[in-house]
């Protein structure tokens, strides 16, 4: 059942295949898992896909006689079930571990796919429980749950908890293979209720902002609270810290602007100015303290948080699907996380009139950003951020690092969003530079 | 699972698509203000060799000694020496370098300890005693003399009196540098013992120091004997059964065909240093001639599957010149060091900047084809900044000066008065750390380090570098070193141009005929490989690397 065919022709038309560019050579299941012996019979598959330059990704699958078992509601309950009674189940080279972390609720019902996922497979049941099935695997702790674990312990509340979660522990690696964690019922995903809300009580949504400012503060400084865990522990940025960063960012810009394709129009307002981007890089980054770095949200939108009962909910630590594990567990400046935000906030503004026909109300995005930059200011640890100009300076270094790089994602995923990153880059090439 | 107890993706051959990463713990970055590096320093730079993407940092010795010979006179196997910090340090530096995706590996001279150790001080006080055999002694001081001397510069012989024991001991290196005696079960337990006491700390490996000397036989030089090979076999089993992913690598400055037999059948040295490349590289480049190149790579026999040359342009030694013939060697040293006091016992003492005179397209040009040939890369910390030597300091020492960090005092190395450094920074015009150091590289688009950043990079996106099939094309251009790498899929055409004029070159690629060459920095599509052979021109010390695409928009 597991032709090699096959294997490919499943993964790489999944959502969930990130590299949809690469050309596939070969695929082999490295090792695989019974986690279920009686009918219905529940395999777990770890697929490595090999590409024609010899590099390769690793891939969770859970197949019945379909490679798509969690299709099937009885298999994911299965999964749970798992994880409830802290199952070990061996393969051939390694054993997936479950772990529970507390009591959850009992029986499971019902079971229903979450639609339209970039990267993992998520079920939701009887909209109490989520269970999210990462699917590239790479060595080494999912910062989705290490995150979650110390924002649990140290009493951050506006995070949905941990429940549990399965890893696998083998000769190919060790990964962290899903999580379980609370469902937020009825909640709004802030990008939702920001377009729900553009023709209808925006200044509420504004409003609203301040709040989200202050949960964003608080994550941060509670993520930074701790000096005794070195996975955590605040660092002095070193010398040369502020000069990795311009580096990152300026081959970033180099390399994007290099694969520009010649048929796009939406491009034209950036097209040739790459040196004129970089410029702009080199004047931002002049600036004096740095703050410090910490572990971050690390792919921080406002499709990554929840708006309930009042206040919002943050989601999904995983960092940017597309960066390898070591670089989504880089210590960072917190205000890229806030960058990421910002940059959230002209993506749902230009998206209104390209998805509902709303234009936003005027001055929506500025009021937005304000109030938003006012409650995190009020509530982050100062010691974490730079002050004055240097804040405004970072922000827009980090806000630049964010529209180059969803400029390669729309070009890669959404060629009719492209103007949006562009008008984002624009814009950050006329303003002035903060002094 | 609270913590993984590993960082990396199951991969045996990890090392031939490493990039290396030479570091020398004292001069890189100082974390306690004692004007020495050390372990927490180096905890501290991490974030900048992740971003400069090495794979794998190999140290030079981090264990006590009395520093006579930079760390590789070892007073002690099991320990750190108090300058760098102490065994959690260590740990802690191994377990963050791995969080990153950094693999660690650390040299281990076997050959010999400090006269300091303790062993050697029980061997000499009492020849009767635990330790009486654990060194080479004799009342015969002619014994073995068709074994050369290595540091000619030093030492007369390779017996030295010992007026406590009134008996001669034997060393290959220094003087107080006495050889173990490996013909003593207990000797090769006790080096079993050290390896594994690293490895349980979870160090990747070691570079494994001076390794052809181990043993000594009578009517022999006292190199590549049997009896080395089949203790290093022995070590080889022993890493294999007890741990997954390690790497052993030999440093064994021969001829490929001798050090070769240091891989065995794939069960003795993961990898092996290729010494007699790097001159070569020298030669072709000051020559304008692929030919010392093209030769040196054919003479070098294949080697096993699972094994990989180690490849490089300078190290913390000089630069060696023993595996040339005599006639290359005067050339070499004409060539490149017109100072006297440039040499040093068989070799140049100076850095990859200032052995190219500063030319930058020279460095480029190096380290491409350096990054090119079938091997693993290693770098040499410094080199890629640019930075120079100081040939007024002694021994080795004017290349293992500070590492340039910033524009600022002591070149941002050390916050300890001037005076306390280890050895002082390079201060001079052209190569001082205000004209050359890593902050201000990182912020210049079109600095040698953001280049070898991108070098780096590109290499790693493509295993056919460390794993790809070598072929030589032999162009009629002579000034034109030219290869093909095949691996699975990706076939990749380097074309580098040694001469210090602009060159033009036909290469017979009719085997890719309807083939299209991208190249690979700027991922520019060149004409179709049609059935003439291919025109290529390039620029003075230029060089092309070509992704050899099949055709897929026809």
């Amino acid at each position: 059942m597991t032709d090699e065919r096959e294997l490919i022709e499943f993964v790489t038309s999944q959502r969930w295949f990130g590299s949809k560019t690469r050309e596939v050579a070969h695929s082999q299941v490295v090792d695989r898992a019974t986690l279920r012996q009686d009918d219905p019979r529940l395999e777990l598959l770890l697929v490595e896909i090999r590409f024609d330059t010899g590099t390769h990704e690793t891939y969770q699958l859970l197949a019945d006689e379909t490679l798509d078992a969690l299709g099937d509601p009885r298999h994911v309950r299965e999964l749970v079930h798992m994880i409830r009674s802290g199952a070990k189940m061996p393969g051939a080279d390694g054993v997936v571990e479950f772990a529970p972390v507390s009591g959850f609720p009992g029986e499971l019902r019902e079971a229903r796919p979450v639609g339209a996922e970039q990267s993992n497979t998520s079920i939701v049941f009887d909209e109490e429980l989520i269970l999210k099935v990462f699917r590239r695997l790479e060595a080494g702790i999912n910062p989705e749950l290490e995150v979650l674990r110390f924002l649990t312990e140290h009493g951050f509340a506006n995070i949905a908890e941990l429940y549990g979660w399965y890893t696998y522990a083998g000769r190919q690696m060790d990964a962290t293979l899903g999580i379980l964690q609370r469902f937020v019922a009825g909640g709004l995903d802030g990008w939702e209720h920001a377009l729900a809300t553009m023709s209808g009580d925006a200044d509420g949504f504004i409003r609203s902002m301040r709040r989200l400012g202050e949960v964003t503060g608080t994550m941060h400084s509670t993520l930074g609270s701790d000096p005794n865990d070195p996975n955590f522990a605040p660092e002095e940025t070193s010398g040369e810290s502020l000069g990795l960063l311009t580096a990152t960012v300026d081959e970033e810009i180099e390399s994007v602007f290099l694969d520009l394709p010649d048929d796009v129009p939406e491009l034209e307002p950036i097209r040739g100015r790459a040196e004129e981007v970089r410029e702009r890089l080199r004047l931002l980054t002049n600036l004096g303290g740095t703050g410090r770095v910490i572990r971050c949200h690390g792919d921080f939108h406002l499709g990554q948080t929840l708006w309930g009962d009042g206040d919002w909910i943050v989601l999904d630590f995983e960092g940017e699907p597309a960066r390898s594990l070591p670089e989504r567990r880089r210590k960072r400046s917190p205000l890229r996380d806030v960058a990421g935000m910002l940059r959230s906030f002209a993506y749902v503004a230009s998206a209104a009139p390209l998805q509902l026909a709303v234009e936003p109300p005027p001055g929506w995005e500025s009021r937005v950003r304000d109030e938003f930059l006012a409650g995190y200011r009020a509530t982050v640890e100062q010691s974490l951020v730079p002050s004055g100009a240097a804040m405004n300076k970072l922000l827009s270094v980090f806000e630049l690092e964010k529209a180059v790089y969803e400029l390669r994602y729309e070009l890669n995923n959404r060629p009719d969003w492209v103007q949006i990153p562009v008008a984002g880059i624009v814009r950050l090439l006329e303003e002035e530079v903060p002094v | 699972m609270t913590e993984p107890s590993n960082w990396f993706e199951r991969d045996p051959l990890w090392f031939k698509r490493a990039v290396f990463y030479e570091i020398h713990l004292r001069g890189f970055y100082d974390g306690n203000d004692d004007g020495s590096g050390d372990f927490r320093g180096l905890t501290d730079k991490l974030d900048y060799l992740q971003w400069l993407g090495v794979d794998c940092l190999w140290l030079l010795p981090p264990y006590p000694s009395p520093l006579r010979d930079g760390g590789y006179d070892i007073s002690d196997f099991f320990s750190i020496h108090p300058d760098y910090g102490n065994v959690d340090d260590f740990k802690l530096f191994v377990d963050q370098a791995h969080q990153r995706g950094m693999r660690v590996i650390s040299d281990l001279v076997m050959n010999h300890t400090s006269a300091d150790h303790p062993w050697f001080q029980e061997s000499r006080a009492d020849p009767d005693g635990p330790y009486g055999d654990w060194y080479v002694w004799s009342d015969d001081d002619t014994r073995w003399d068709d074994a050369r001397i290595i540091f000619l510069d030093t030492e007369p012989s390779n017996w030295t009196w010992d007026p406590v024991r009134l008996q001669y001991y034997w060393h290959r290196f220094f003087s107080h540098q006495p050889d173990l005696n490996y013909d003593n079960p207990e000797v090769q337990e006790q080096m079993l013992n050290v390896l594994r006491f690293w490895l349980d700390l979870g160090i990747d490996g070691f570079r494994l120091d001076a390794v052809p000397y181990l043993y000594e036989r009578d009517g022999t030089n006292g190199e590549n004997l049997p009896e080395t090979h089949a203790f290093l076999k022995r070590l080889r089993a022993e890493v294999d059964a007890r741990y997954t992913d390690r790497v052993l690598l030999a440093e064994a400055n021969q001829w490929p065909a001798d050090v070769v037999e240091y891989f065995g059948d794939g069960d003795e040295c993961h990898m092996a240093f290729h010494f007699p490349v790097m001159p070569r590289l020298f030669m072709a480049v000051r020559r304008e001639d692929a030919l010392p190149m093209v030769e040196i790579l054919e003479s070098t026999p294949n080697i096993p599957e699972n094994a990989q040359w180690g490849l490089f342009l300078r190290n913390h030694d000089e630069l060696t010149l023993e595996m040339v013939t005599d006639d290359e060697r005067d050339y070499m040293y004409e060539e490149y060091a017109k100072d006297p006091r440039m040499k040093l016992n068989l070799g140049i003492r100076r850095r990859l900047a200032p052995l190219l005179d500063n030319g930058r397209d020279e460095i480029q040009l190096m380290h491409a084809i350096l990054f090119s040939l079938p091997g693993s890369p290693v770098l040499y910390y410094g080199d890629e900044i640019g930075m120079g030597d100081n040939i007024f300091l002694g021994d080795r020492d004017g290349v293992r000066t500070p590492m340039q960090w910033t524009g600022d005092r002591n070149g941002g190395f050390s916050r300890a008065d001037f005076q306390q450094l280890y050895l002082p920074p390079l201060m001079d015009p052209v190569y001082g750390f205000q004209a050359v150091n890593v902050e201000a590289q990182l912020r210049q688009p079109n600095s040698i380090l953001r280049w070898i950043h991108r070098l780096i990079a590109l290499r790693k996106d493509h295993p056919v570098f460390g794993l790809g099939t070598y072929e030589a094309l032999r162009p009629e251009n002579p000034r034109i070193f030219a290869h093909v790498r095949t691996y699975e899929d990706d076939v990749v055409l380097c074309v580098h141009n040694l001469a210090r004029s602009a060159q033009a070159v036909e290469l017979d690629l009719s085997r890719w005929q309807g083939s299209v060459p991208e190249e690979m920095f700027g991922r520019t599509r060149f004409p179709a490989i049609g059935e003439l052979p291919y025109l290529l021109t390039l620029a003075p010390r230029g060089f092309f690397w070509f992704q050899l695409r099949k055709d897929e928009s026809e």
